[in-house]
């Protein structure tokens, strides 16, 4: 008999056990709704008779900072780390993410994250909230009139005139600096590979060749050579990708390597050696000591935009300067109410 | 005709080498491959070259800084694998016993199916549902403690994770085993006036124990190996080890995979170090359970 109950027992304590989770389980889940209220970030609605003074009564206050970095080995967060200053002083405390979808998702699910995407991100459907930075709304039109700085710009400059493997070789890069700078249908393959270009200002290739008869020639047998940073490498890939179907079939190579070998490569002293390259490319702007003014052309073909994001229940920040990101991405403040004191 | 006969049949023999073979050559290839790469960072002449010893012991893992410590990461893969096994492991064998034992023929071929449509879903789709609703059960969790989690990515969200993970495995292994206890030894033990509960915990369940042992290390292997829908949890905390349930945590695999594809120099070759390191992990814990179980084994015959 006592064996029986022994059986029995053991049953009806699974199956309690098992409905007891179930049920933990489930009013858990249904929490995640309600949740927000008990948490008031709306608090003149909640308690209508403390009118004096609600603000410092949220439980806002006191919202710990939760860092969130892309992977060591991300362009983003290069550019971001390099706009910002802070490279290698990032706050142990920070969180990694693989992607830029998953640090959308990850501060779009912690009310107390930042992190920062790309610009293309959409930021309403992640619950995020975009940042301004130094004041300024983050946009397209602000990057490409540069008044949102949090971006980097990326410059190409040519190998100097005469200076290349034959004339035809001259003229078919010469073409496609003018077709990534110029055409409509440049800016939009530079566009669709993630980079900021103002599409509106360009005009019709057909329009733009004219100044450019060799891309009416079978120019197979021509290859164009790129060096330079790899934060570009999808951009310019693109542009060549487009390209080469309205230029003769042009053949070209990407090599890129890091923004420093961009001047070196197509200027500088690499200019003559193994790895020389007839457009160079920084994903910067090039500096004083990379001295460009022999080149063809040079200049900016597109703009790198980065936006920092919190959550979008986040109430205590909608502007950062350099210095609250610098304060909060190297942990020196770890208190939303702290930034900005 | 006798001589064709011979002829195929020696073919078919050359054949089935082969195939043997092939299998045999990809594991060694693989080791060799994972081996020659992984050792390579550590060994005279490397440009960034690392030491071993704070390799191994270290307790952060700041790539950016060019720190790689794996230490705290080996300790959060133990601890989240096997605590998500553990997990599955009572799961599992009441879901084979309710399977091979209670249910009726309809009902378990049913439940054999769900289960079967388990272990086939990609890890990714566990990873995107773990990510939007594991965390937030596990943030509300927290906030039930009045701990702030991020955004619910932490340690104990991939022990879950990983128990759902592991739970078809274990539970398809453990029922073959169960279907292999002879139904006699049931009557027997029934005859003896055994209650069913006991015969299925005192006679089933230990007759089943050698593919219980296999599920779970099996289920095991799975979790120490899963990457992507860990990596989407874990939240990739930069040091550790990580000491509470809801703090985030870092897994060996995870740490292998971010940024894998645009990395190049030492934070390439260094992943293939991890992966040496991965898979001396589960070889020494499939070696330790089996040990376990022949302790085990010979103390129930002892007695």
């Amino acid at each position: 008999m006592t064996k029986t109950f022994k059986g029995k027992n053991l049953i009806r304590t699974i199956f309690l056990f098992v409905v007891i989770l179930s049920l933990a389980i489930a009013s858990i889940a249904c929490d995640t709704q309600e949740e927000p209220e008990p948490n008031g970030t709306d608090p003149q609605v909640e308690t209508p008779e403390n009118t004096d003074e609600p603000e410092p009564e949220t439980p806002s206050d006191g919202l710990e900072i939760h860092v969130y970095t892309r992977d060591s080995a991300s362009g983003t967060r290069e550019g971001f780390e390099s706009v910002i200053g802070f490279g290698g002083e990032l706050t142990d405390l920070a969180s990694e993410v693989a992607s830029n979808g998953e640090m959308a998702n990850q501060v779009g699910n912690d009310k107390s994250g930042v992190g920062y995407v790309s610009l293309v991100t959409n930021f309403e459907e992640n619950n995020l909230k975009p940042l301004a930075y130094n004041g300024v709304a983050p946009s397209v039109e602000a990057t490409v009139n540069e008044e949102y700085t949090l971006s980097r710009p990326f410059a190409y400059t040519t190998r100097a005139p005469g200076d290349y493997e034959s004339d035809d070789q001259e003229a078919i890069v010469k073409a496609f600096v003018a077709f990534l700078t110029e055409s409509t249908e440049g800016l939009e393959a530079v566009a669709d590979a993630g980079g900021i270009v103002d599409v509106e200002s360009g005009k019709p290739w057909d329009e733009v060749k004219a100044d450019h008869p060799i891309v009416d020639q079978d120019n197979s047998h021509l290859t164009i050579k790129t060096g330079g940073s790899t934060s570009v490498e999808k951009a310019v890939q693109a542009a060549l990708e487009t390209f080469q179907v309205h230029a003769g079939n042009v053949q070209f190579s990407l090599d890129q390597t890091g923004s420093s070998d961009g001047h070196a490569r197509v200027l500088g002293e690499e200019k003559d050696g193994p790895n020389a390259s007839d457009i160079g490319f920084a994903s910067r702007n090039f500096k004083d000591t990379e001295d460009v003014t022999d080149a063809i052309y040079s200049g900016t073909f597109c703009q790198d935009a980065i936006v920092v994001v919190v959550n979008a229940d986040n109430d205590l920040i909608d502007d950062a300067t350099t210095e609250d990101l610098y304060a909060i991405f190297t942990g020196q403040v770890s208190d939303w109410s702290d930034v900005g004191n | 005709m006798k001589g064709r006969r011979y002829f195929v049949d020696r073919l078919m023999r050359a054949i089935f080498l082969f195939a043997a073979l092939m299998a045999a050559a990809m594991i060694v290839i693989l080791l060799v491959f994972v081996t020659v790469r992984g050792v390579q960072p550590f060994l005279p002449g490397y440009p960034e070259r690392q030491e071993i010893l704070p390799f191994l012991s270290g307790m952060r893992w700041r790539a950016d800084q060019g720190t790689y410590g794996i230490g705290f990461i080996i300790i959060n893969t133990l601890i989240s694998s096997i605590l998500g096994g553990l997990l599955a492991l009572p799961l599992a064998v009441l879901t084979a016993i309710v399977i091979g034992r209670i249910a009726s023929p309809k009902v378990s071929q049913g439940l054999t199916t769900v289960v079967e449509t388990l272990a086939a879903i990609p890890s990714v789709v566990y990873g995107v549902f773990a990510a939007g609703r594991i965390t937030s059960l596990v943030d509300n969790l927290a906030s039930l403690f009045g701990i702030t989690t991020y955004g619910g990515s932490s340690q104990l969200a991939v022990i879950i994770l990983l128990a759902i993970m592991t739970y078809p495995t274990m539970t398809s292994l453990s029922i073959s085993g169960i279907r292999a206890v002879p139904l006699t030894l049931d009557s027997a033990s029934l005859a003896l006036g055994a209650t069913k509960m006991e015969t299925y915990f005192k006679v089933v369940i230990p007759g089943a124990s050698s593919s219980i042992v296999a599920g779970f290390s099996l289920g095991l292997g799975r979790a120490f190996g899963e990457a992507t829908a860990v990596s989407m949890v874990a939240g990739n905390a930069l040091f550790g080890p990580t000491t509470s349930l809801f703090d985030r945590t870092r897994t060996l695999t995870s740490t292998m995979l971010s940024g894998l594809h645009e990395t190049t120099g030492l934070d390439y070759d260094i992943r293939f170090s991890v992966g040496i390191v991965l898979m001396a992990i589960i070889l020494l814990t499939n070696a330790a359970i089996f040990g376990l179980k022949r302790r085990f084994d010979k103390r129930a015959q002892g007695v």
